[in-house]
């Protein structure tokens, strides 16, 4: 315990004293920036109004009608009608629209006449949300417009209203999207990829203090009072800053923007603690293994980088090549993924999550396997180049 | 001929000083080369396929059992598991076992014979985009089909069938026609823009860490010819930019030509328009990494900021975020980096097949960017510390 005080008077004194808190406000600074900026930038949830076009090559009262339906769904916005398939690709490639409905000449007399016209969807897979989302519209609108001229036939033939809707929807589709209503993009994307921001900067930061130990050459003065103590008493105060920005962080996203959380806030808060402290020890255990700053700072920004791929949360790990999948559980945050996505969209308690948690407190022991290692690294100089 | 051996002293000088770099040697050849193939392999599958969902049939009849065969048939899903209750199922889901639930009520048999409106519950994962999109599509899928299938079959009962049965169950028929990448995959929309930001960031850190170095070193004799030091400032902004172009050249061939071919991603642009493009994209970014390079103190810091920025700028750039749908603010801020018109023109230009013309916008605020960066890093050569002492 007295061992523990020691360093960590060190390393407030090395914080406060000796101006290493420039990077603790500027890593700071930056993850306020992360949770303003994406929050600010998708604050839409579902991109909304997506520019779209219609061909209409009919020009007559059904393709208006399809035209202004289109354009009553919130989800498009018609910015252009066209009269050329090639002008709508034009402007496609313009980026002008994300999709066009092609609607052919003569349409509404096959209609009439009963034979069948066409009508062609395009969308643009290049950006797969927009794309995917401006088709679904027009895809529902396409459908709708089936179901009308269904009803309006079998109305002329005596079907009474309850009989035709038997008859035009036999079965309907009762969509539940679990914990996000709305399809909201944010949670997807945030409740992930900000604790990730925070582990990142946790990561670098402490990579560039170990290195910065070894740069001063006080190294051994750091690891003098036992490995246990020393690395204890240089990360504390990181780990609780840091835990408690996480938690607030949280809180603003669970609490403020109230994306769902069905599970106890008590546990989120425990792996974003654990996720903290992991990333920490991953980062003295990369700055023990490899022994120049600069390296160590340039492999932890890809490992780092790399740790939001891996985590799944947009491209799922089950769908990556096999070899690759073991490879994610070598990132905390996949682990915090795991637990969290099942505690907030699932209401899962610690029973689901312990898996989870053990893993983040397996990662503790690399950073502990780390600081013996430096432990070793400096009994092996010479003396003359620790006192420096 | 005095300006051109100004320029070739520097493009010599800082040349030299690339490649003595491990680090930035590093970062311009290794790292381009590396994240193009991680990624590649990461997302090879492109798709989301057989996604694990359970079912639960209260019905237990031969109808709901159709549209369980029709699901597990589809590419997205598998049918995994066969749950008797609905709690059974929440647990499955808890545990992230499977990805969806599919619920057929009791009465779902019995409302299909009574020629009503049956219901099926579809529960949805929620934690990944694409789950959510890959069970939604394929259940819908599904039920189009079985709507048709009991369309026909109720129509025949109310005495209508044949040709006209076919043209009442589809009156107005759609084809969709998904451009540019047919099955929608994942690798196809975000690699491109993950190509031209491996490109832009790599330049940024490369440059920063060797001004960075500078500073760390006070290496200041040799970076700058002396007699440049007081007037042709100019002269050594455009040798260090051409040297940094031309150790590029085979860089973007590598990232932006060939690594699309060798992933079979989308690539039907012209390649006389992909270069044209990519000439100001080099310059403007060349020229604004020269800009904010110079405001990089330690080399640690340019890596620390470099990677904060990578993903920032992936968002800002809109190929993930629809740009239109950004806050003006964003969108402002956006156009002040180069990454952000090189990926939309990159994305179109490679993926969509467009002409040079139809990237206008992207083209001319390119090489504007290149002129109001070429300004600025002149301005800060003026005020960097190389050229104070000495």
């Amino acid at each position: 315990m007295h061992t523990f005080i020691i360093s960590l008077k060190r390393e407030l004194r090395r914080l406060f004293y000796e101006g290493q808190s420039r990077y603790l406000v500027l890593t700071t600074l930056g993850l306020v920036f992360c949770y303003v900026f994406f929050l600010t930038l998708m604050d839409e949830g579902q991109p909304q109004r997506l520019p779209i076009a219609i061909v209409d090559k009919d020009g007559s009262y059904l393709s208006r009608r399809l035209c202004h339906e289109i354009n009553a769904c919130q989800g498009v916005r018609v910015v252009d009608v066209y009269s050329s398939h090639t002008a709508a690709r034009m402007a496609m490639q313009r980026q002008e629209i994300y999709a066009f409905l092609e609607i052919p000449a003569g349409t509404y007399n096959d209609v009439l006449s009963f034979t069948r016209p066409h009508l062609v969807l395009y969308s643009n897979n290049a950006y797969l949300l927009s794309g995917a989302l401006s088709y679904r519209t027009l895809a529902t609108i396409s459908n709708l417009a089936s179901g009308a001229v269904q009803r309006e036939v079998l109305r002329k033939k005596g079907f009474n209203e309850s009989q035709i809707m038997g008859l035009i929807q036999p079965i309907e589709l009762d969509t539940h999207l679990i914990s996000n209503p709305t399809a909201n993009y944010q949670p997807y994307v945030l409740t992930t990829m900000l604790p990730g921001m925070l582990g990142l900067f946790v990561l670098l930061l402490t990579v560039y203090m170990v290195g910065k130990e070894r740069k001063d050459g006080t190294l051994a003065d750091w690891l003098a009072p036992g490995t246990l103590p020393a690395l204890l008493g240089k990360l504390a105060p990181y780990t609780l800053w840091f835990s408690c920005l996480g938690i607030l962080g949280n809180l603003v996203l669970f609490g403020w923007c109230h994306f769902e959380l069905h599970g106890s806030f008590l546990l989120v808060a425990l792996f974003t603690i654990g996720l903290v402290a992991a990333m920490q020890s991953t980062a003295v255990f990369l700055a023990a293994v490899i022994p120049d700053a600069h390296l160590s700072t340039c492999f932890a920004a890809i490992y780092g980088t790399l740790a939001f791929t891996m985590s799944g949360f947009s491209y799922p790990v089950p769908s990556m090549p096999p070899a690759l999948q073991g490879f994610s559980l070598l990132f905390p945050l996949r682990h915090y993924y795991m637990a969290v996505s099942r505690i907030s969209l699932f209401g899962a308690g610690f029973d689901l999550c312990y898996w989870q948690a053990i893993a983040l407190l397996v990662f503790l022991l690399t950073g502990l396997a780390g600081g013996l290692m430096m432990s070793r690294q400096v009994k092996s100089l010479p003396q003359s180049q620790n006192a420096v | 001929m005095k300006l051109i051996k100004d320029i070739w002293d520097v493009y010599i000088i800082e040349l030299r000083r690339v490649l003595q770099d491990k680090g930035v040697i590093l970062i311009f050849f290794i790292a381009t080369l590396i994240y193009p193939l991680i990624f590649g392999a990461i997302y090879k599958n492109e798709l989301v396929r057989n996604l694990p969902v359970a079912v639960v049939d209260e019905s237990r009849s031969d109808a709901s059992r159709r549209f369980i065969h029709k699901l597990d048939a589809t590419p997205e899903l598998c049918v995994d598991y066969h749950c008797p209750s609905m709690a059974e199922a929440r647990r499955l889901m808890q545990q992230r076992s499977i990805n969806g639930i599919v619920l057929f009520p009791k009465d779902y048999d019995e409302r299909l014979a009574r020629k009503e409106t049956a219901r099926v519950c579809l529960f949805c994962d929620m934690s990944s985009f694409l789950y959510y999109r890959g069970v939604l599509s394929a259940a819908n899928t599904v039920l189009l089909d079985e709507l048709q299938d009991i369309e026909l079959q109720r129509y025949s009962l109310a005495g209508i069938t044949g040709e006209g049965a076919d043209e009442l169950v589809k009156p107005i028929p759609y084809d969709d026609v998904k451009l540019y990448s047919p099955a929608g995959g994942f690798t196809s929309f975000l690699v491109p823009a993950l190509l031209v930001l491996v490109i832009h960031q790599t330049l940024f850190l490369g440059i920063g860490i060797l001004f960075g170095t500078t500073r760390e070193d006070r290496r200041t004799l040799r970076v700058v010819p002396a007699h440049l030091r007081s007037e042709g400032r100019p002269r050594v902004v455009v040798g260090r930019a051409l040297a940094y172009l031309l150790l590029y050249v085979p860089v973007v061939a590598v990232d932006l030509v060939l690594m699309p071919r060798l992933f079979d991603l989308p690539h039907i642009g012209r390649l006389t328009d992909l270069c044209l493009f990519l000439l100001p994209f080099m310059l403007a970014t060349i020229f604004f990494c020269m800009t904010a390079g110079s405001f990089v103190r330690e080399r640690d810091t340019g890596i620390v900021t470099c990677i904060f920025f990578s993903i920032v700028l992936l968002f800002l750039s809109g190929a993930i975020w629809p740009q239109g749908n950004m806050p003006a603010f964003w969108r402002t801020v956006s156009f002040l980096f180069p990454s952000t018109h090189g990926i939309q023109g990159f994305i179109r230009i490679n993926t969509m097949g467009a002409t040079l013309a139809q990237v206008r916008f992207e083209y001319l605020m390119l090489w504007l960017q290149t002129a109001l960066y070429f300004v600025t890093s002149c301005l800060c050569l003026r005020f960097a510390k190389e050229y104070r002492i000495g």
